[in-house]
């Protein structure tokens, strides 16, 4: 069993030592450590209970407890913090501009939202330098802000527009781009973006360069094999791999009791051989300040990371989905712990680095943003129907493939000539 | 020089590793050791770890990893110890890799590569043919070359592509034939057929071994005095519409011979392009041989019984001429 750590301010001394057997090798038994920065630790479980003829899901444990207060950061400036700000309120007031155009009929199929997330997505992705990778999940649309691209590109992704990123061809955040934003689009399967995000740092560092990539998985998608299968080869290929397990507590309709028997997600890192953190992924503070420390020990070439941020997805898992099955008392626990009420509260009443009247103008800009590009978004037109045709494949020199970031070093050799291989027995 | 068709695909992949420094490999047991069959036997020495990478047994790991790399501007070629085991990686490289370009403008340009095919009584999980679950698959380029001069030329195609490439190499050729390589650089484009033998009765279109298996029948044929044309694909993804339709109107007789099974298999497709592109020229009925619509048998009197032999082609060639 994991033992826990409290908080200590050599954070960087404990995250590169997790996960790590302790040093008395001549003990019988080994233990483990990982670190927690959290400064609440809520115990309880979600159980399914009959009541009468019906099953439903029964929340047990103290869910009293008062709400904990932003945890300093160490990195982030006092600019930084407000910047960071900004991007969760983008995040939280774009994804209700969307559902406002879905309830207008404007968007094609379903909207999926990241609501008590984004702290996670945007503090996450800011921690990320520009010429580094990201693979955002469907939640992490707040990731892509921060990546560079526009809310009118999300929205048009939804509304199908041939002005969307993937020109009508895929919805919601499943567009990327390789040229400026180094994005990685998802595909719907979870955990397939662990291995490709291994990949592009391993591209990365055969052109000499350690870069960090980071990507995300949840609570259910971290039960798919591909999720164990990436992250153990970025940990045997030492690659600079940041990955943020998002335990939401819902995987869909199941809850994460569901899914894993171990106490904390971040345990799995012991078994990768990496360091694991466990965070609040409601305190955009916490989440900035692992996924930096994360990035810089990819960037020094010293492997990934497994960052486990506890939240709630406050939502269902999509728009046609009310999440009546999420019992009462949880969202009442969770909504106390609101990350962008707590991160305004912090910025505005603790440290006083806005006043309400900047904060009400920089809100004002934010909404105005969004109903620029809402306009913008609504107006574009649709694609033409014959655009469904080309572009399965890269044909007539549409892309030139070369390596982004330098030639690859190559060996050098005094002989260079092929030798004749020896005979293989194997089903000959 | 004279090379077999393992040798080919090797020469053809060093080569390729000399003269872009961003084509590198990536799978199991391809380092030191070289390969399951030694395909990549001293490349590490050559290329170093770097390029000649041993991974994990993790199929969607090695193809995801390709795919990541390759987003970064490198050529990777991800071997599969056996193509049967393809099916473990089957998401990453139909949902990840094959709609990148379409879907998000993302060319992929990676090679996945490794032997398949039966006759070496492998059993059900070493022997299979699995090219048609990636014929189904746009966006992918399928090769199955069978021939050593176009196992060459066609890995050194697939490589310098820019599109996910699947490349069977058939095991039961890998050191059963031998020809003359020419010693300087060649490629051999992919999406063209190749014309294995001419005749003028009846043509049968096919690829990889069974190409081996209709010429062998087109011996005994010709002796009868009816003279077979053998069209080897080389490509099964994109098909070579105007060569099928071609042999098609020459002969007006055709049969499609493919070693996975039956049902679903490439011969219905080539009978649908025949009917688009040459209906009017066909003289008789559309043949199929193809193996049974079973797994890949175990046991050698059980795996002959299972694939297409000499002398079905031999049958069903008389039967058509006759009609």
């Amino acid at each position: 069993m994991a033992k826990k750590k409290k908080p200590t301010n050599k954070i960087q001394r404990s995250i590169s030592r997790t996960s790590r057997p302790s040093e008395n090798l001549n003990s019988a038994h080994r233990t483990y450590t990982i670190p927690d920065w959290r400064l609440e630790r809520p115990q309880f479980s979600v159980k399914q209970i009959h009541v009468g003829d019906e099953v439903r899901y029964e929340v047990t444990g103290d869910l009293s407890a008062p709400v904990p207060p932003i945890r300093e950061s160490k990195y982030l400036t006092k600019q930084q913090h407000i910047e960071l700000y900004r991007w969760m309120l983008l995040n939280r007031k774009m994804e209700a501009a969307l559902e406002n155009l879905y309830k207008q009929s404007k968007v094609v199929g379903g909207v999926y939202f990241g609501l008590g997330q984004e702290a996670c997505s945007c503090a996450s992705a800011y921690a990320l330098k520009k010429e580094e990778w990201l693979g955002p999940m469907i939640r992490n649309q707040g990731s892509l802000l921060v990546r560079g691209f526009a809310p009118s590109d999300i929205m048009m992704q939804y509304m199908a527009k041939a002005g969307s990123p993937t020109k009508g061809r895929d919805a919601s955040s499943h567009f990327g781009d390789i040229d400026e934003h180094n994005v990685v689009a998802p595909i719907s399967t979870l955990g397939d973006l662990i291995p490709v995000l291994a990949g592009v740092a391993l591209g990365a560092r055969l052109q000499g360069k350690n870069i960090a990539v980071m990507t995300y998985i949840g609570d259910g998608g971290q039960s798919t094999g591909v999720t164990y299968e990436g992250l153990n080869f970025a940990a045997v290929q030492n690659l600079g791999l940041v990955l943020f397990v998002e335990n939401n507590l819902w995987g869909y309709s199941t809850p994460s009791d569901m899914q894993f028997r171990v106490k904390d997600l971040a345990e799995r890192a012991i078994a990768y051989g990496i360091p694991g953190v466990i965070i609040d992924g409601t305190d955009a503070c916490q989440v900035y300040d692992a996924a930096h420390e994360a990035c810089e020990r990819a960037r020094r070439g010293e492997g990934p990371t497994l960052i486990e941020a506890k939240m709630m997805r406050m939502k269902g898992h999509a728009i046609h989905d009310a999440a009546e099955y999420v019992p009462k008392p949880l969202f009442d626990y969770w909504k106390k712990r609101d990350c962008v009420a707590r991160f305004k509260n912090y910025i505005v009443n603790v440290t006083k680095w806005l006043t309400p009247d900047q904060d009400r103008q920089l809100i004002e800009d934010v909404d105005k943003q969004l109903e620029n590009d809402r306009d913008f978004a609504v107006n574009s037109p649709m694609p033409e129907p014959g655009t469904a045709a080309p572009g399965a494949y890269c044909e007539n020199g549409c892309h030139e493939i070369k390596p982004k970031y330098g030639v690859p070093t190559v060996r050098r050799a005094n002989n260079t000539t092929l030798k004749r291989s020896e005979a293989a027995v194997h089903l000959e | 020089m004279q090379l077999t068709y393992l040798e080919a695909i090797r020469q053809g992949i060093w080569e390729e590793m000399e003269r872009d420094p961003a084509v590198f490999c990536i799978g199991e047991d391809i380092g030191i050791y070289g390969g399951a069959f030694k395909v990549t036997d001293g490349f590490i020495d050559r290329f170093g770890p770097e390029r000649v990478i041993d991974t994990p047994i993790a199929e969607s790991a090695i193809v995801g990893a390709a795919f990541g790399a390759s987003l970064t501007g490198l050529r990777p070629i991800a071997e599969f110890q056996f193509m049967d085991f393809i099916g473990c990686a089957f998401n990453q490289i139909s949902n990840m890799v094959a709609k990148a370009h379409y879907r998000w403008n993302a060319p992929a340009p990676l090679v996945i590569r490794g032997p398949s095919g039966g006759n070496v009584h492998g059993g059900p999980f070493h022997s299979q043919n699995p090219e048609m679950w990636f014929v189904h698959n746009p966006g992918l380029k399928v090769v199955c070359p069978a021939s050593a001069y176009d196992a060459k030329g066609l890995i050194k195609a697939a490589i310098r592509d820019n599109n996910p490439v699947i490349f069977f190499e058939h095991k039961y050729l890998y050191r059963r034939i031998k020809e003359e390589i020419p010693a300087e650089d060649y490629i051999v484009p992919l999406g063209k057929a190749r014309m294995a033998r001419e005749g003028r009765d009846l043509s049968v279109i096919t690829y990889a071994a069974m190409v081996f298996t209709a010429l062998e029948a087109a011996e005994v044929l010709a002796k009868e005095g009816v003279e077979l044309e053998v069209l080897d694909l080389r490509t099964v993804s994109p098909l070579d519409r105007d060569a099928i339709a071609q042999t098609v109107k020459k002969t007006n007789k055709v049969i499609l011979l493919h070693e996975h099974p039956r049902t679903g298999g490439l011969a219905g497709e080539i009978a649908a392009i025949i009917n688009e592109e040459a209906f009017d020229d066909l003289d008789g009925p559309i043949v199929r041989i193809a193996a049974l619509d079973t797994p890949v048998p175990f046991s050698p009197p059980q795996e002959e019984f299972f694939l297409p032999k000499v002398s079905d082609v031999v049958r069903e060639a008389r039967r058509l001429k006759a009609y």
